[in-house]
C-alpha cells in the first residue's frame, strides 16, 4: 500500500474513518474564468477524507460547489489548486463510476445497451453482460423494459437506468450528483429505500450530493454540510444509526434532532447564497 | 496491486489566462501552417521536377500572372463580377429558403403538399436547368443569379425545415401555456433554437453557391473568376487558371467565414465548440 506517502492534512476533518482514506482531498480550490478575464471562485479551499466503503453525503445550498467537487473527484474537472488522490486497485478498467443528475443516458441506445455500454467498454464478452445488465434491471424494477429507447420512460425510470448502468461494472467508486433531485417525492423514497439495500448487499465507497438533508441521514455515513459560494465544509457529522437501515429510522427522534442541528448550520449559509444572489442584478 | 489516481491542476488551472492566450496564437499557427506547407510542397515538386512545371506551374510563377491579370484589370473584373453573382444569388435563394423552410416546418399541411415536389427538384443539377434560363433571363448577370439561388434555395430550405421540426416539444409547450401565438412561437422559440442548425445549413450553402457558379461560368464563359479559369485552360494561360483556382477558393473560405461570424452575432447562448474527447 502506497499511503504512506499521503498523509491526511492538517485541516482533514476529523470523524473520518482511521483505517487509510478510499480519496483525500486537499486543500482543493476551483475558480472558473470567464470571458477571459474576472475569476469567480467557486469552492474551496477544501478537505476532505473518505473511508473505504464509507457512504458520504455532501449538502450544501444550490451553487456551492458541491457538482463542482464531484466532477474533480471525477476527473472531469481539474481542480486550480490542490489535489485529490483516490486509492484504487487497479486490476478496474473503470474503478468509478458516477451517476448524474441529468441521468446522462443515451437516447440512441436501448435500456439494456445503456446498463451494457460500461461493461462492453471494459471488454466483457456479450453473454457476460447480458446478464449482469438483465439482474441489474430486474432489481431495479426495469426487467420488462430492457428492449425500450429512454425517450419512451419516465424520468424515474431513466435515472434507474443511470443506477444500473453505474452499478453494472461494479465500480469501487460511485459518486452521485444529486441522483434523485429529478424525481417525486414518493418514488425518490422507493429509490432511495432501493439504494440503502444494494449498497448494503455490497459496501462501496460512495460520494452522494444531495440538497436533501433527509436523504444525506438516511443514506450516509456521515454527511458533511458545505458553505455559500466558494464552498468550504462548515460541518461534518458521524450519522450514528446502526446498519442495516431502512426508512423506518425517520421516524427516530434523533433523525429529527440531526436534521434540525444540520439545518440551523445550513440556513445562513442558504441565505447569504440566496441574497449573494439577489445583490448581482 | 493498487494504483493512486491523482487529481491536479494541469496547465490550463496554473495559469489560465496564459493559457487561453497560448492556444489562441496556437490555433492561429495551426491553421495558417497547413497552407503554407502546401504551397512548400507545391513549390518543391516543381524545383525538384516531380511533376512537369509547364503543365503544373508552381507558386513562384503565380505571382508575375498575377501582376499581370492585375494589370490588364481582368482580375478585379472578374472577382467583382463572381462576388456580385454569389451575394444576390446567395442572398436571394437563402431568403427564401429560409421563409419556405420555417413554413414547412411549422405546418404539416404544407409540408405534405410540398414535400415530395421539393425532393424531387432537389435532386435535380440545376446546372441543368441553365438553358431554360438563359432563355427566360437572356445571357448575363440575371440568369447566373437565379441559377445560384435556387440552388442555395433548396439547401438551405432542407436546413431550416428539419432544424425547426427538430425543436424538442419541451419548449414548444411552455410557450403554447404562456399563449403564444403562431408569430410569437416562431420569433420566440423555434427561430432561435433552429438557428445553430440553421446555420450550419447557411454555411454548407455558401460553399455550394461558390461550386455552382463557377459551373455556370465554365459553361457560359461570358465574365468572372470561372471564366478566367476556362479561359486560361483554353488559351493555355495555365497559371492564369491557378490564380483563378486560388481566388475561388479564397472567396469561398471568405464567404464561408463571414457567414459564421454573422452566425456568432447571433447564437450567444451556446459555445463555438463543447467538444469533450478522451485526453
Amino acid at each position: 500500500m502506497d499511503h504512506a506517502g499521503h498523509p491526511a492534512s492538517p485541516g482533514a476533518t476529523d470523524g473520518g474513518p482511521p483505517a487509510a482514506p478510499r480519496i483525500t482531498v486537499r486543500e482543493v480550490t476551483r475558480s472558473f474564468v470567464t470571458n477571459g478575464r474576472s475569476a469567480v471562485h467557486a469552492l474551496g479551499p477544501l478537505d476532505l477524507s473518505i473511508g473505504d466503503a464509507e457512504f458520504l453525503c455532501v449538502v450544501g445550498p444550490s451553487g456551492c460547489g458541491k457538482s463542482t467537487l464531484l466532477k474533480i473527484i471525477a476527473g472531469l474537472l481539474a481542480p486550480s489548486s490542490g489535489e485529490v488522490a483516490i486509492d484504487v486497485s487497479g486490476d478496474h478498467r473503470i474503478p468509478i463510476a458516477m451517476v448524474f443528475q441529468d441521468y446522462g443516458i443515451y437516447p440512441w441506445k436501448t435500456v439494456r445497451a445503456n446498463v451494457e455500454l460500461g461493461l462492453r467498454l471494459s471488454g466483457r464478452p456479450p453473454t457476460e453482460r447480458r446478464e449482469i445488465a438483465d439482474d441489474w434491471l430486474s432489481r431495479l424494477g426495469l426487467a420488462d423494459f430492457a428492449d425500450v429507447y429512454p425517450g419512451a420512460l419516465s424520468g424515474g425510470m431513466r435515472q434507474r437506468v443511470s443506477i444500473a448502468r453505474a452499478l453494472a461494472i461494479d465500480p469501487e467508486v460511485l459518486l452521485m450528483d444529486e441522483p434523485f433531485a429529478a424525481l417525486d417525492a414518493q418514488l425518490r423514497e422507493v429509490l432511495q429505500e432501493e439504494l440503502l439495500t444494494i449498497w448494503q448487499a455490497r459496501r462501496r465507497t460512495v460520494v452522494f450530493v444531495t440538497h436533501s438533508l433527509e436523504e444525506a441521514l438516511l443514506l450516509g455515513d456521515r454527511v458533511v454540510v458545505m458553505s455559500a459560494r466558494p464552498g468550504r465544509i462548515i460541518a461534518d457529522i458521524t450519522v450514528p444509526f446502526e446498519r442495516p437501515r431502512s426508512s423506518e429510522v425517520r421516524t427516530d427522534p434523533l433523525f429529527a434532532k440531526l436534521r434540525g442541528e444540520l439545518w440551523t448550520g445550513l440556513h445562513s449559509e442558504v441565505v447569504a447564497q440566496f441574497d449573494a444572489g439577489k445583490d448581482r442584478r | 496491486m493498487t494504483t493512486m489516481l491523482i487529481r491536479r491542476p494541469g496547465v490550463a488551472e496554473l495559469h489560465p489566462v496564459r493559457t487561453r492566450r497560448r492556444w489562441t496564437v496556437t490555433k492561429v499557427a495551426l491553421g495558417v501552417s497547413v497552407p503554407v506547407l502546401f504551397v512548400l510542397a507545391w513549390q518543391l515538386s516543381a524545383v525538384f521536377e516531380w511533376v512537369d512545371p509547364y503543365l503544373y506551374p508552381p507558386p513562384s510563377r503565380l505571382g508575375p500572372a498575377l501582376v499581370t491579370l492585375w494589370e490588364e484589370g481582368k482580375l478585379v473584373d472578374a472577382t467583382v463580377t463572381s462576388v456580385r453573382r454569389i451575394i444576390l444569388g446567395y442572398l436571394l435563394g437563402a431568403g427564401a429558403g429560409v421563409v419556405v423552410g420555417f413554413l414547412m416546418g411549422m405546418s404539416r399541411a404544407l409540408r405534405a403538399a410540398l414535400e415530395p415536389f421539393s425532393w424531387a427538384w432537389y435532386t435535380v443539377p440545376k446546372l441543368a436547368l441553365l438553358p431554360i434560363f438563359l432563355t427566360i433571363f437572356g445571357f448575363g448577370d440575371t440568369s447566373v443569379v437565379v441559377l445560384i439561388a435556387v440552388t442555395v434555395y433548396f439547401f438551405v430550405w432542407i436546413s431550416v425545415m428539419s432544424a425547426v421540426m427538430a425543436v424538442p416539444a419541451g419548449y414548444r409547450e411552455a410557450a403554447l401555456m404562456l399563449r403564444a401565438n403562431s408569430w410569437e412561437m416562431f420569433r420566440q422559440v423555434l427561430l432561435p433554437a433552429a438557428l445553430p442548425e440553421i446555420f450550419v445549413g447557411l454555411r454548407i450553402a455558401a460553399g455550394v453557391s461558390v461550386l455552382i457558379l463557377v459551373g455556370i461560368e465554365f459553361v457560359i464563359s461570358d465574365q468572372g473568376l470561372g471564366y478566367l479559369i476556362e479561359q486560361g485552360r483554353t488559351l493555355l494561360l495555365l497559371e492564369q487558371s491557378y490564380v483563378g483556382i486560388l481566388l475561388v477558393a479564397l472567396v469561398g473560405y471568405l464567404f464561408a467565414l463571414l457567414v459564421k461570424f454573422i452566425g456568432r452575432l447571433f447564437i450567444r447562448w451556446t459555445d463555438e465548440d463543447n467538444a469533450i474527447i478522451p485526453s
